[in-house]
């Protein structure tokens, strides 16, 4: 989230989509809502089905499954089209007036420039900022180099920005990015909306009337949130549908301010925390890049991670990862300690250097393929969550060992015995099992980070039951004896394990808040602030992340945490309700990463000069007298730097300012976003039929990835979702959830049920071009047919919370199939999100 | 069994003071197993009709006992009131005598008795009775039935509820006025009555008087005599 | 239920006066469930259940995502989810927080023939006293919501309490204390009388429902569980709210007119064969005169 939960309720209109905050966050929802009981404030939700989200709203709108882009760029072109833009925002806080590179072409054919059809990969080189000045009063500039052709076989050299970036303030120029924004968008006019998404025009019309009216006649007041949630991150496109709602906001002047933003509502209670802590393959602790082989040595990987200031001359940009090497030296100093040299770089080489994919799905192929030879799965059921679930008890069965932490005996620790397997077979699989009885959330301490990126802190509340053990305390255990392993034996390159700080008063059960300590840093030498004479002495914890040094006299884990647990204790666990302003800031309150800020880019609340856009709801400004930005929420921003230098709002963007257009290597898939039809999908692309898809999407190719398309009998969307009855795979075991929603079930809309002669709670097969499903019916009126390019088109819906293990599925009660059996494996090229929304199937009775 | 057959022999010598079996042991008992039920069914009743009366299912082992037993003792009492059909429904049937002696009956409330016409086993208001109970017992029973699995009735159909109340309210007055003339009758009004139903034995002056058709059809032999 | 802070002001059952009659407090209490802000999370299912300690049961997926068709004696609070299409063809789900509704007039305790089974205290709250209870079900009858459910083991009639132990200490009702969204509130009636309407103008005024109103039916006095609709004039779409809900005019009838009618029906039947009695006496026994065999 830019924002948070409790800042919902400074919003004046407010998008759901993607998300269904009603039921899988109804604790964070009572701000939407409050939202519309103090502010009048209007919900839209945009849905495939019509939720318990929806039934709170002003307007819901029926989409396809899969074509939010559609939809958001509507809202784009609608925006734009009736002038309902903030303009001064727009010019001063994106990069809505640089221009881009000659060369650089849009996808009228679904294709951006320099797209290779071999590799299926762009070279994005093209996606660059022309370097130059005022563009507004110069004629556009063809004096760029050409990147030169990289010599086959080698990968081309990196292009970086221009530190000085050619702008147009009168946002005129053919190729400044609003007018390639215009362009792009202007393809997506409200017909062609109706096209793909199905959304009837009218309807169309009214959401985007409602939802811009924010910005009628210029007026910068009002502000608009958009709530979303894996409804847009499990696509074949997902990342680029957020990017549709970041530009929409940016273009409304909604990010950075209260009651705006881009909210994701993350669908666990940890995994924000998860994400922060470098929970993905390709990143570290606090958002760092992981190394590649090509970083030879630690001055090749900070350089290649630190990005330099780009934008126009006039203007100030803080480009606050140009402090990466701080971090990343802390980082280093944190896991390495005393091991970690100014002359070993830092122990630089004891990263390991990531070569290639190593995301969700690509894991599983390796086991399908057998070159992964064993996994550890804590706190998640990796067989339950898919995709092609089949694929993954198939990969399993060829491991020679899985370690399942864990506190119900799950599908993945019970693979061996899933529907289908017969003793014959179960004799046959060889995969060594072990299942640790782990804790759960109520037996152990520490912190969860949630939505609004709060860490709280909370207590045991229950001894762990019989042989369980915390989570902690078992991977401590297997790390000292594989450390011990290697201190006997050697190995091939045993110093990063031998080396590693283990600092914790008892190893064998190191004390969450050790480690929380370890995460914020500490001082390594005695450290002096020149501008104020602070000083922090040796050993003792930093207040923030202000204090990084990259010369090896400090420590922190995870910088982004710096400053949650400092000399004056854990912050984590303060619960101050005191909220002078009445925005729902609570600055008491636990403690929010970064620097406790809980609005990002909050900067952006306060026009050109530091003046709050909305003087009903100050969150920060600039202080004349004192020189210096004050406010009710931390300043995101460098405190002192006056709005006369111009500096953008958006510090942690190489150009100060929000981008509209992502240059380079942001996005594998388009500097802009376009819609691409799912990978399987009942239509051709209405905008280019001939590249229906997103062009850089690989699908796998081992026998288990199989492929639907309409021609096979294939032709009823499915999409997939949680029941606020149950969470994950989990409360199957909790016969109070079991009691509320008791049986798997698929919602079928009841016109697609008569054709089909299904009735309510009749027993149903759902197939795809990978298994079958079996379920009850739910007939019902919230799922309507569609037509989609004059074609009529079905969805369903299935949630997700069965399987072949939990108290109902013991007891024979359910058909024991696994929703995930049905989906396909098939990615995000950006962030890896597996697309199990909008896939195909056949539905029949069982 | 419709009718008494057995007229038992005389303890004294002489026709005039015999007697005459006027109920078996059958119909004795399935008389008493109906009274006995019926007026716990009205015991208890009357405690859940009337905050006034509640203090009677005090007396029959609490409120909670009433309710479990008042409905099996109205089955109960339902299933004696089929036995006593079965057993005399052939004599309840209205006969021209009776026709001829309900115009008339007004004379017989006001012990007039001299010139009523003569009836059978029983006599018209014996009838009246029967039927009453018979009828009343038939509603009472559907209509307890849906008072005792009130939740059974769907919420859509509960006007059913709500005419079981009614019905089972009306039936039971019906059958209370009844009930307290037939007490009043059998014990004060017609002596000689309670007896018959305890030893089941009358005098033949008695039914002479009473109920002269069936005594003649007795003594005519039309009935075994001892 | 405690009783120390609930003075009883009606008592079902009973003869003569109740303790709590005609005493006036400062305030009746009341549960405001805003049926346009409910999502239909069943919290209140959960703390209901909690609270009050019943355990799971089995339940039976029936095509909704309703709990089970309606409560039962172990489970007062029930979400009823209903798909309603709109005039303008498109469809809504209206999800309205099932429970006893705490009538100002209770049906249940009108229809109740066991002294002290059902009590209404003087905050308004209408409790079922089990010990008292005799299981006779004819508070089904008597109400209007069919809300009380029979516990066939023990053979007592149970439903929400609104939580008359929890109100009694001080504490809100758990069903209001579980809700995520604030789409229920608990105080006085005044006070969320008050919020109700507001809201309700609120949803006229800024949100287009033209139809939207309160749920307080004078047809039983007024409720202790009040609801804010977006259509106040149909409120059969949630899950069969009565439109106009009454005490069926059978119960009050039988608890009242047919009672002393039928009362001194009874008492009638006895003075009059008593009076038969000292009027006409026994009937006397005819010997035979000149039939058959004449006198002895």
């Amino acid at each position: 989230m830019t924002n948070g939960w409790i800042d919902i309720k400074n919003a004046d209109m407010m998008l759901v989509m993607g998300g269904n905050p009603a039921e899988n966050h109804p604790c964070g929802f009572k701000w939407a809502i409050e939202a519309k009981k103090t502010r009048n404030a209007k919900l839209i939700v945009v849905d495939p089905r019509f939720t318990r989200t929806a039934a709170t709203s002003d307007l819901f709108l029926q989409i396809r499954a899969g074509a939010d882009i559609a939809f958001l760029g509507g809202m784009l072109h609608y925006a734009i089209e009736t002038n309902r833009i903030a303009k001064e925002y727009l010019v001063n806080y994106t990069n809505a007036a640089f221009i881009v590179k000659d060369g650089f072409k849009l996808p009228e054919d679904g294709l951006y420039s320099g797209f290779d059809a071999a590799s299926q990969t762009y070279d994005r080189s093209s996606w660059n900022y022309e370097e130059g000045n005022d563009a507004g009063s110069a004629a556009p500039s063809h004096t760029a180099a050409k990147a030169a052709a990289p010599a086959p076989g080698t990968p081309p050299p990196l292009p970086l920005l221009p530190a000085k970036v050619a702008y147009d303030l009168t946002l005129q120029h053919p190729r400044c990015v609003f007018q390639l924004l215009r362009q792009q968008y202007s393809r997506y006019t409200p017909e062609m909306v109706e096209r793909i998404t199905g959304i009837p025009k009218d309807h169309f019309l009214k959401a985007a009337d409602l939802f811009t009216s924010i910005r009628k006649d210029g007026d910068m007041k009002k502000v608009a949130t958009i709530m979303y949630a894996v409804g847009w991150t499990q696509h074949s496109f997902g990342t680029q549908i957020i990017r549709t709602a970041a530009i929409l906001q940016l273009l409304l002047g909604n990010i950075g301010r209260a009651g705006g933003g881009v909210n994701a509502l993350r669908g666990h209670s940890n995994i924000q925390g998860a994400t922060d802590m470098g929970g993905v393959f390709d990143s570290l602790p606090g958002y760092l890049k992981v190394p590649n082989p090509t970083d030879v040595d630690l001055a090749a990987w900070l350089k290649r991670i630190t990005p330099a200031a780009s934008k126009p001359a006039p203007w100030d940009s803080f480009n606050y990862w140009s402090n990466t090497p701080k971090f990343a030296v802390s980082y280093l100093k944190a896991f390495f300690g005393d091991a970690a040299t100014k002359e070993n770089d830092f122990a630089y080489q004891y990263m390991p250097k990531v070569d290639r994919n190593y995301s969700w799905t690509q894991i599983w192929d390796n086991m399908y393929r057998g070159s992964v030879k064993g996994m550890f799965a804590f706190g998640m059921n990796g067989v339950a969550i898919g995709p092609d679930s089949q694929k993954n008890i198939d990969a399993l069965k060829k491991a020679d060992f899985l370690v399942v932490g864990e506190i119900y005996p799950d599908e993945t620790s019970e693979f061996w015995k899933s529907p289908g397997i017969n003793p014959e077979e179960m004799k046959t699989i060889n995969t060594t099992v072990y299942r640790l009885p782990c804790a759960g959330f109520a037996e152990k301490d520490g912190s969860m980070t949630n939505s609004a990126r709060w860490l709280q802190w909370k207590n045991v509340a229950v001894p762990t039951p019989g042989d369980c053990r915390l989570d902690q305390d078992i991977v401590a255990q297997i790390f000292l004896k594989v450390r011990e392993l290697y201190q006997k034996d050697g190995g091939k390159f045993p110093d990063p394990i031998l080396n590693l700080t283990w600092p914790y008063v008892n190893a064998q059960h190191p004390a969450l808040g050790d480690l929380a300590k370890e995460m914020n840093g500490k001082a390594l030498a005695d450290l002096t602030d020149p501008k104020t004479q602070v000083t922090i002495k040796k050993g003792q914890q930093l207040p923030g992340f202000a204090w990084l040094k990259d010369d090896g006299t400090t420590s922190c884990g995870i910088w982004i945490y710096s400053g949650c647990w400092t000399e004056a204790g854990n912050q984590l666990s303060r619960r101050g309700t005191e909220d002078p302003s009445g925005q729902g800031i609570y600055q008491n309150w636990s403690w929010s990463w970064p620097a406790n800020r809980r609005v990002l880019y909050n900067r952006a609340s306060c026009d050109p000069l530091g003046k709050p856009w909305d003087a009903t709801r100050k969150q920060v400004w600039w202080n004349e007298s004192a020189q210096l930005w004050v406010g009710n929420d931390v300043p995101d921003f460098k405190p002192d730097s006056n709005p006369k230098d111009h500096m953008g709002p958006f510090i942690m963007n190489a150009e100060g300012v929000g981008r509209i257009f992502a240059p380079l290597g942001l996005f594998a898939d388009g500097p802009l976003p376009e819609h691409y039809e799912p990978i399987e999908s009942p239509v051709q692309n209405a905008l280019h039929p001939n590249q229906s898809n997103n062009p850089v999407v690989k699908k796998l190719k081992t026998a288990a990835d199989k492929y639907a398309t309409p021609g096979d009998g294939f032709n009823i969307i499915c999409t997939t979702y949680r029941l606020t009855e149950h969470y994950h795979y989990w409360t199957k075991n909790n016969q109070m959830n079991v009691q509320l929603i008791p049986e798997a079930f698929v919602e079928i809309p009841v016109e697609l049920a008569a054709e089909l002669g299904i009735k309510g709670n009749d027993k149903v097969k759902v197939t795809s071009a990978r298994s079958y499903y079996v379920a009850k019916a739910f007939v019902t009126k919230r799922i309507k047919p569609m037509t989609i390019d004059g074609k009529k088109v079905y969805q369903i819906g299935i949630p997700i919370h069965q399987g072949y293990r939990g108290i109902q599925e013991d007891e024979g009660k359910n058909a024991r199939t696994i929703l995930n059996r049905l989906t396909p494996t098939v990615v995000d090229p950006n962030a890896y999100t597996p697309e199990f929304k909008g896939f195909l199937v056949k539905l029949e009775k069982a | 069994m419709s009718t008494a057959q057995v007229v038992s022999s005389g303890r004294t010598a002489g026709e005039t003071d015999g007697r005459i079996c006027r109920y078996t042991l059958g119909e004795r008992v399935h008389h008493w197993l109906g009274a006995f039920t019926y007026v716990y069914c009205l015991i208890t009743g009357l405690a859940f009709w009337s905050p006034y009366m509640f203090w009677l299912a005090v007396l029959v082992g609490g409120g909670p006992t009433a309710r479990f037993w008042h409905p099996w003792f109205g089955l109960a009492f339902a299933f004696s009131m089929f036995w006593m059909f079965k057993m005399w429904h052939r004599d309840m049937r209205t006969t021209d005598a009776d026709r001829r002696w309900s115009k008339v009956m007004k004379q017989y409330i006001e012990n007039d008795d001299q010139n009523l016409p003569p009836v059978g086993r029983f006599n018209y208001g014996q009838k009246l009775f029967f039927w009453l109970m018979f009828y009343g017992v038939i509603l009472l029973v559907i209509s307890g039935l849906g008072l005792w699995f009130v939740e059974s009735i769907p919420w859509s159909l509960r006007w059913l509820r709500y005419t079981a109340v009614t019905v089972h309210v009306v039936a039971a007055l019906a059958t209370i006025g009844g009930f307290i003339i037939h007490v009043y009758m059998g014990t004060a009004m017609v002596r000689g009555g309670f007896t018959s139903i305890i030893r089941g034995e009358v005098t033949t002056t008695w039914a002479r008087t009473h109920h002269r058709l069936w005594y003649e059809q007795i003594m005519s032999g039309t009935s075994r005599k001892q | 239920m405690s009783q120390a802070t609930l003075a009883i002001r009606k008592i079902s059952g009973h003869a003569g006066p109740a303790p709590g009659e005609g005493v006036e407090r400062d305030y009746q209490v009341c549960k405001l469930v805003d049926t346009t802000t409910c999502i239909g999370c069943k919290a209140c299912e959960v703390a209901c259940l909690e609270w009050n300690g019943y355990t799971f049961t089995d339940t039976v997926f029936d095509n909704s995502y309703q709990t089970m068709p309606q409560t039962a004696w172990n489970y007062w609070n029930l979400i009823k989810f209903n798909e309603h299409e709109r005039e303008d063809g498109t469809v809504t789900l209206l999800m309205r927080k099932d429970q006893c509704m705490h009538c100002a007039d209770p049906g249940c305790l009108a229809a109740c023939p066991a002294d002290g089974a059902i009590v209404q205290y003087t905050n308004g709250i209408v409790d079922f006293q089990q010990e008292n209870c005799i299981g006779c079900g004819y508070c089904v009858s008597g109400c209007p919501f069919d809300i009380p459910k029979f516990n066939p083991a023990t053979k007592k009639m149970f439903k929400c309490t609104l939580c008359s132990d929890r109100v009694s200490e001080g504490l809100e009702p758990a069903c209001i204390k579980s809700c995520p969204t604030g789409c229920l509130h608990f105080g006085s009636k005044d006070d969320m009388k008050d919020l109700a309407e507001t809201r309700a103008d609120q949803l006229r005024e800024n949100f287009g429902f033209e139809k939207a109103g309160v749920y307080d039916p004078a047809g039983v006095g007024g409720t202790g569980v009040i609801y804010v609709l977006h259509d106040a004039t149909n409120p059969e779409a949630y899950g069969g709210l009565p439109k106009d809900p009454h005490i069926p005019w059978v119960v009050r009838f039988w608890k009242g007119p047919a009672k002393w009618i039928g009362n001194l029906a009874m008492l009638g039947g006895i003075l009059g064969v008593t009076l038969h009695y000292l009027r006409y006496g026994p009937k006397e026994v005819h010997p035979p005169k000149n039939e058959n065999g004449g006198q002895p």
